[in-house]
């Protein structure tokens, strides 16, 4: 063989090797746990997305009319269906219920039909499934109770208490220290929101419409009495972690919120302390019901994300897989601005929630007003009957998991993203929607129910083998 | 992370791209065809999509989504086929007709 013959085997069995070498990379990226981005680092690396170049001075939400607080007693659907079950009597009807809701049924009757329905109807049958088909779902549920296992003590004292320093040893001063420069706090308090175990941080000044005009209760403030927004909470500091991936893909019966929630919420209590070591204020709003505000309008104005078609938010960097906390604060910050990296524009044509959603919960149509702002509304009571319509844990998660945007951070679904964000003709998201709907199909929507509602108790893909209880346990 | 993440493999995969690069040059050398600029980036164009295409069935298979895997694979597939009959006649181009 001589050297141009050898040079030339040499370049085609390149060829060869090289090709098998992409499709074991390509099966390895698919494949790596370090796609599974979130929560395993402490550094703040995986906050990737250049937000600055996507900036925009207002959010994507538009103020179409005269603005109102939300009413935490019956604009948050657990707290006013707990309420709605606890008091309800047949023999009084809606007369026997505390006044507020009265207001809020006679307002919206539709919903108090919903109400009952789910107390009536959707319990009794759910109770009757559960003998029968809950083994299957032994494992998801001991692991998502685990996950939620450990948590700070709840915050039940009022802001003027609970939120400030307490003295010092030795002593030592509560006064606020003098930090050089707001611009130097951000920085500091989002790097140090990263190392408590964020995985995405945002900072926005407090838009009074996002507190709730009537309080939650067990945070400290007077039931039925309206909150009077404090003067010490005027910036926001938002933490997020995602939840497991595996499972997450697995919803609506394997995935949990739990494990996210615990994570933000003991990182929210832990940046809270921080900042009061420094002697300013601050107090932790985390989830699952521990809120003196809304949570994802505060996290968009922040700029970590814009809202989807399926009311949830969406972030470049974990797609909706985030469960966020607040921290409302008044040490001198500077916040960020909302992004825009074409959300707004791909939910127009996707609609792959809505068509995915069980319940029907998530509108086909353009966004409308809530409360003076312009956004998508999904209907709530349906959504949370459906909660309690599949006998995994609880929620549902459907709409999260199927959304395109929540994918793992691979070279595929980055460079997708890429596409997306820097397309102002809207043509790729027409593409990638069509691409991912027969790409990634899920099951008939009416599969995810239980079997008493028409159901076979599917998930949208398989759970992860460590949550196959069959594998584990006899039963 | 494996050897096929890291950036050995990269490294490795490097050599092989300039040893392909000279393989094909004395290959369209000994057939007489010239390689102007633009068929080189012609080429490497094409080498992309194929590259993507593998890559693509390899990562959706690793992400257990076969069904992505098997369309992109055919879909992609059918593109790169396509696309290399095309290629290989804009290649040939200037070759001289008695070889
Ligand atoms: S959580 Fe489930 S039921 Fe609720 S909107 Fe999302 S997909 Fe629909
Ligand atoms: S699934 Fe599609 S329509 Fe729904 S939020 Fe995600 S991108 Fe928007």
């Amino acid at each position: 063989m001589n050297r141009r013959q050898f040079l030339k085997t040499t370049g085609a069995a390149s060829a060869a090797l090289g090709s098998v070498g992409l499709g074991f990379f390509g099966y390895e990226a698919g494949r790596d746990p370090e796609s599974y981005t979130g929560w395993e680092l402490h550094e703040g690396a995986l906050q990737t997305f250049n937000r600055k170049r996507y900036a925009k001075d207002q959010p994507h939400y538009k103020r179409v009319g005269t603005t109102s607080r939300p009413d935490a007693r019956t604009d948050v659907i657990f707290y006013r269906r707990g309420d709605f079950m606890r008091n309800w009597k047949d023999e009084t009807g809606i007369e026997g219920l505390p006044e507020h809701l009265q207001a809020y049924y006679k307002k919206y009757p539709d919903v108090l039909e919903q109400d009952i329905y789910q107390m009536k109807e959707v319990f009794p049958k759910m109770r009757v499934d559960y003998q029968k088909y809950r083994d299957k779902f032994i494992l998801a549920s001991a692991w998502s109770n685990a996950m939620g296992a450990v948590s700070p003590q709840p915050i039940n004292q009022p802001p003027e208490e609970s939120d400030f320093p307490r003295k010092r040893r030795f002593g030592g001063t509560t006064e606020p220290l003098k930090m050089k420069s707001p611009e130097k706090t951000s920085k500091l308090i989002k790097q140090i929101a990263h190392q408590l175990g964020s995985t995405l941080v945002g900072i926005a000044k407090l838009n009074p419409d996002w507190v709730y005009s009537y309080p939650m209760r067990g945070r400290g403030f007077e039931p039925d009495k309206p909150v009077a927004i404090p003067e010490h909470w005027q910036y926001a500091v938002v933490v997020g972690t995602p939840m497991s991936w595996d499972p997450m893909y697995a919803n609506p019966n394997f995935g949990t919120s739990n494990d996210a929630y615990s994570r933000s919420r003991i990182v929210a209590f832990r940046v809270a302390s921080f900042i009061k070591q420094l002697g300013y204020a601050a107090r932790p709003h985390t989830p699952g019901t521990s809120y003196d505000l809304m949570v994802p309008p505060i996290a968009i104005d922040a700029g970590l994300g814009e809202q989807g078609r399926h009311g949830v938010m969406i972030t470049p960097e974990l797609g909706c897989n985030i469960r966020p906390a607040i921290i409302t604060t008044n040490i001198p910050l500077v916040p960020d601005k909302p992004i825009d990296f074409g959300v707004q524009s791909f939910c127009k044509t996707c609609k792959i929630c809505a068509e995915q959603c069980p319940s029907g919960a998530i509108p086909f149509g353009d966004r409308v007003e809530v409360r003076g702002y312009q956004r998508y509304k999904i209907d709530t009571e349906k959504c949370h009957t459906f909660w309690n319509q599949n006998l995994g844990n609880m929620g549902c998660r459907i709409c999260i998991a199927v959304c395109p945007y929540t994918r793992k951070a691979n070279w595929l679904h980055k460079a997708a993203l890429q596409v997306s964000a820097n397309d102002p003709t809207g043509i790729s998201h027409s593409v990638l929607t069509g691409l991912q709907k027969r790409f990634y199909p899920g099951p008939d929507p009416q599969k995810y129910y239980s079997p008493s509602f028409g159901g076979e108790n599917a998930s949208f893909r398989k759970p992860p083998w460590w949550l196959r209880a069959e594998d584990f346990i006899e039963f | 992370m494996s050897f096929f993440n890291s950036g050995l493999f990269w490294f490795i995969q490097g050599i092989f791209v300039c040893l392909i690069v000279v393989g094909f040059k004395i290959w369209m050398e000994d057939r007489e065809i010239p390689m102007p600029f633009w068929k080189w980036l012609l080429l490497g164009i094409w080498v992309l999509l194929f590259g993507f295409t593998i890559a693509f069935v390899g990562t959706n298979l690793g992400e257990k989504e076969p069904q992505a895997a098997l369309l992109g694979g055919i879909v992609f597939g059918l593109i790169a086929i396509i696309t290399a009959v095309g290629l290989w006649r804009l290649l040939l181009i200037g070759k001289n007709p008695k070889k």
